[in-house]
């Protein structure tokens, strides 16, 4: 068992989890992050990409609409990179009270969230493919935001600053020594190693997971899984994050993503939040809703379906539904709450508001840590941002087009460069090729990697990086986690779509009688 | 104007029927949406290579097995001797690309990830590929073509299952400077054919490849002069020469598709894509005309026959739409393979049994798609190729096969007396 140690220890790759890494270093804090999975894996991941303008939480949230509102703007600078002005628009669909964006204007006006009410025409001049019958509009700062991208920024910042960031390291337990947690003890789930970490306070940001870890030290946390479904379409059907103006419910947001757009969510407790099962009649609701909005959703092509898990809590009594719980977030003390020190927890929230958040779980921490240090993450861009240059859609192609055909395009839906995965590859140093799609959004695209992925296999092992079993396990593994996503929104032409997959992958390659 | 036959569709089977009828002398018409699969398959006529989990070697007895197993099976509509003819007419017809190979033993071919695939027939230029014997081979890349990767061919190679011991390795060459970096196959082969880069392969191979040693190159030998290249790589670098199948386009598929297109040219069989058969005039469950939709409106064209060869769930000519219901595209026929309580379900893992893999049109021994009672739908309405239920070809190697044998059988249907003869008396 090899041994480390540092001032902070993180537990959890999330964007919360990277974000108090990135903090922690900037401060000056030796710092290690542990994730049992890869960045991101987890909630992160699998949210729907809207940064928050606040406008969703401004009638029933006003102190998460005012968190989000402020982070909003901080992540626009120092995260530009990673966001896409869309802007959002609130709409009455004939199914919503428009008297509801009157109490939405008010709660906007009173949170600090901009908002303006715009004609419908106007509203269906800039979004044509949304229901011709709305009777109000309303543009909030809405955006969207690359979960990805925000996470490996905050790592790489991390790193830079001295931090050590290690996915795949699963925590097996808490050091407690006396009434004080002082480390942990994890295993490389690649290499299966033990290892033995000793920090002087260890943050517990594993989100939905962090009842589990701070359980270890005999603490309690009452976070709750309210797991959200997602429907990832094949074309940006919208070009601004549209939200129904309503009380926030179930399959109300449609906002582009990339080349995608994605429609979301549903809010359903689930015991544990590693076991997420997609539903037939959550799919139906989520294209139900997405027709109310976009007339003609049903027959457009639906790519992708993933459930992820908002780490909800609460502190004491049961709250039956899950929407009515603050999605403010909770940083927990464990000296204060439970006599345990050098043990700190901060869950709930969203993504919008990870920065904000670290932010309060490091304040935290520099009380047992000898004292304030001041937070610089408001202000202080990641790379790529150094510029405040918001991502633009069409900035892969922008790069290629001057230059055609000067380098192999390996992924033509997501205008991926052979260089690129090359680099990725030796970078990450990684042979998975799920790895490979988190980071550089490979086989994503509307083929869902039916001719990426030979491709990516093939260059993994011809560079060396895999042997013959390797490439052919993470070949197989792929097909199987990409179909987890595929198959219960399999229909029309992405059933088409899926066919001539099969095709490629069984019929031509014969993937099924691979030597492993 | 009036036809004998329309065929819709004009993949392998819709051209086989096609191909048959203008021989006999039929005024056929040809519509598709596009073109079919060939541009997407290899060459290969795959009749059978997997019975569940065991490999092939004798296609002949093992299409009997299936058959005795699976009366849904498409094989179980054509007699074991029409199967033959089938593919002995087909090797004829398709003659620019010289077919080796028959019914008694599958060829075992590298796929591009190196694994041995099950085929009955291939064109000349890829059936050097044969494994069965063993031997030693060397698989050659081109830098800057991504979709072939011979050191994965090889290394997989040396794993695989095979009657014989095989040796292979790979060579990767650079292009000749100047060409572009990011190639398709349909590039280099238009390179092969106009800009003499034979010349330059048989230059880079010439002192690296072993005199005992097969080489396997990426499908790309060309489109019109593919054949002409092959020979000249075989007689000067004197080792036998194969071309591997690569990820669609499928080069060999389009050669394929352009030699029974222009012998159905040839015969005044006229050929239109990019339109859309929606429907039919019918009386008397006879088809009467079939109703084509073109850019500018619906044109129907009066018939005596259809062959229904629009393809499977991949071509269009069958849908699942989003509240779970499955549907035949252009004349909303009965289904086989259709789960019939509630919505359909995917199996959650992608290998398991999938619901709809078989799904398609139940027929007749006369190719007739019928209803639940058994009963032809239309009797004059056959169906042929990646449309017919009963079959999972991307899992048994034998969609080609499957194609080719019920396009065949379908023509004959429509041109035996007999089946006249039936018709008429519905009528």
């Amino acid at each position: 068992m090899s041994s480390l140690e540092a001032d902070v220890l993180v537990i959890g790759g999330g964007s919360t989890g990277v974000g108090v890494a990135r903090d922690a270093a900037l401060r000056g804090f030796s710092t290690i992050l542990v994730e049992r999975r890869d960045l991101a894996d987890g909630t992160t991941g699998r949210f729907h990409g809207l940064l928050h303008s606040g406008g969703r939480y401004a009638v029933k949230d006003p102190s998460a609409a005012r968190e989000c509102i402020v982070e909003n703007r901080i992540l626009r600078l120092t995260a530009a990179d990673c966001v896409e002005d869309t802007g959002g628009l609130f709409v009455s669909t004939p199914w919503d009270d428009p008297e509801y964006g009157d109490l939405f204007l008010d709660g906007c006006r009173a949170t600090g969230v901009p908002a303006e009410e715009i004609p419908v025409a106007e509203a269906l001049r800039r979004e044509p493919r949304v229901n011709p019958d709305i009777r109000r509009a309303f543009l909030v700062p809405d955006a969207a935001l690359d979960p990805w991208k925000l996470v490996w920024g905050c790592a790489r910042s991390a790193e830079e600053h001295g931090a050590r960031i290690l996915p795949y390291h699963k925590v097996l337990d808490l050091e407690v020594d006396g009434d004080r947690v002082v480390g942990a003890h994890v295993r490389s789930e690649r290499s299966g190693e033990d290892v033995a970490i000793r920090a002087t306070v260890v943050i517990n940001a594993a989100g939905a997971w962090a009842g589990q870890i701070a359980k270890f030290a005999h603490c309690t946390v009452n976070v709750r899984a309210g797991m959200g479904l997602m429907i990832a379409m094949n074309h940006r059907l919208v070009h601004m994050c549209v939200n129904r103006c309503k009380r926030p419910a179930d399959g109300d947001i449609l906002l582009p993503l990339r080349t995608a757009c994605v429609i979301g969510t549903t809010d359903v407790f689930v015991p544990d939040p590693d076991k997420t099962e997609i539903r037939q009649e959550d799919i139906d609701l989520l294209l139900d809703e997405g027709d109310k909005l976009v007339p003609g959703f049903r027959q457009a092509r639906a790519l992708h379906a993933w459930a992820g898990v908002r780490p909800l809590f609460e502190d004491t009594a049961v709250v039956a539904e899950t929407r009515d719980v603050t999605r403010s977030h909770a940083l927990l003390d464990h000296s204060t709450r439970e006599g345990v020190a050098g043990f700190v927890t901060i869950t709930g929230g969203k993504t919008t508001t990870f920065r904000l958040m670290a932010e309060a779980a490091v304040d935290a921490a520099c009380e047992q840590l000898g004292g304030p240090r001041p937070c610089s993450t408001a202000e202080v861009p990641l790379a790529g941002s150094e510029r405040h240059t918001l991502y633009q859609i069409g900035h892969r192609l922008a790069a290629r087009e001057p230059v055609p055909q000067s380098e192999e395009i390996i992924c033509e839906c997501e205008l991926i460069t052979r260089a690129r995965l090359e680099d990725t590859i030796k970078q990450r140093d990684t042979t998975s090729l799920d790895d490979i799609r988190r980071l550089l959004r490979l086989a994503m695209g509307p083929c869902q990697g039916g001719f990426c992925i030979y491709r990516a296999t093939g260059i993994l092992h011809q560079d060396g990086n895999v042997d013959r079993e390797g490439a052919n396990r993470t070949l197989l593994d792929f097909l199987e986690e990409r179909w987890k996503g595929v198959h219960p929104i399999l229909h029309g032409d992405q059933l088409r779509q899926a066919r001539l997959d099969d095709w490629i992958f069984q019929g031509i390659l014969d993937v099924e009688h691979l030597p492993v | 104007m009036s036809y004998d036959t329309v065929v819709i569709g004009a993949g392998l089977a819709g051209l086989t029927a096609a191909l048959r009828l203008t021989e006999q002398g039929q005024r056929v018409l040809v519509v598709a949406r596009g073109v079919g699969a060939t541009h997407l398959a290899p060459a290969t006529v795959d009749v059978l290579g997997y019975l569940g989990e065991n490999r092939i070697e004798d296609p002949a007895s093992s299409v009997a097995t299936l058959v005795a197993s699976s009366g849904d099976h498409p094989y179980a509509h054509i007699a074991a001797d029409q199967l033959a003819t089938a593919l002995n007419w087909f090797s004829a017809r398709a003659g620019a690309l010289g077919y080796v190979g028959g019914l008694e033993r599958n060829l075992l071919l590298p796929t591009a990830l190196g694994v041995p695939k099950p085929s009955a027939l291939a064109p000349r230029t890829m059936s050097g590929g044969d494994l069965t014997a063993g031997g030693r081979f060397v698989f050659v890349g081109l830098k800057g073509f991504k979709d072939f990767h011979p050191t994965l061919i090889a290394d997989n190679l040396a794993g695989a299952r095979l009657p014989a011991p095989v040796a292979a390795r790979a060579l990767e060459l650079e292009l000749p400077p100047g060409r572009r970096v990011d190639m398709s196959g349909r590039v280099i082969a238009g390179q092969f054919d106009n800009e003499r880069l034979s010349e330059w392969l048989i230059a880079a191979l010439k002192d690296r490849v072993e005199p005992d040693e097969r080489i396997g190159v990426p499908a790309v030998l060309g489109l019109r002069r593919a054949d002409d290249t092959w020979r000249e790589l075989e007689t000067r670098l004197e080792r036998t020469v194969f071309e591997v199948s690569t990820l669609p386009p499928s080069i060999p598929g389009i050669r394929l598709f352009d030699a029974l297109a222009s012998a159905l040219r040839a015969g005044g069989t006229r050929m239109v894509l990019g339109v859309r058969a929606v429907g039919a005039r019918t009386s008397d469950a006879r088809i009467e005309a079939v109703d084509v939709a073109n850019a500018t409106g619906t044109v129907s064209h009066a018939t005596d026959a259809v062959v229904l060869a629009s393809g499977g769930f991949a071509s269009g000519g069958l849908e699942l739409d989003s509240f779970g219901a499955t549907h035949e595209t252009v004349f909303d026929l009965p289904l086989i393979g259709v789960p019939d309580t509630g919505r359909v379900r995917f199996a959650p893992a992608y290998f398991d049994a999938q619901p709809l893999s078989a799904a398609g049109v139940g027929i007749d021994d006369l190719l007739r798609p019928v209803d639940a009672k058994g009963h032809p739908v239309y009797a004059n309405l056959h169906a042929a190729g990646a449309i017919l239920g009963g079959a999972v070809p991307w899992k048994e190697k034998s969609g080609t096969g499957i194609s080719v044998a019920t396009g065949y059988a379908a023509a004959g249907a429509i041109l035996a007396p007999a089946t006249r003869a039936i018709s008429e008396a519905m009528r």
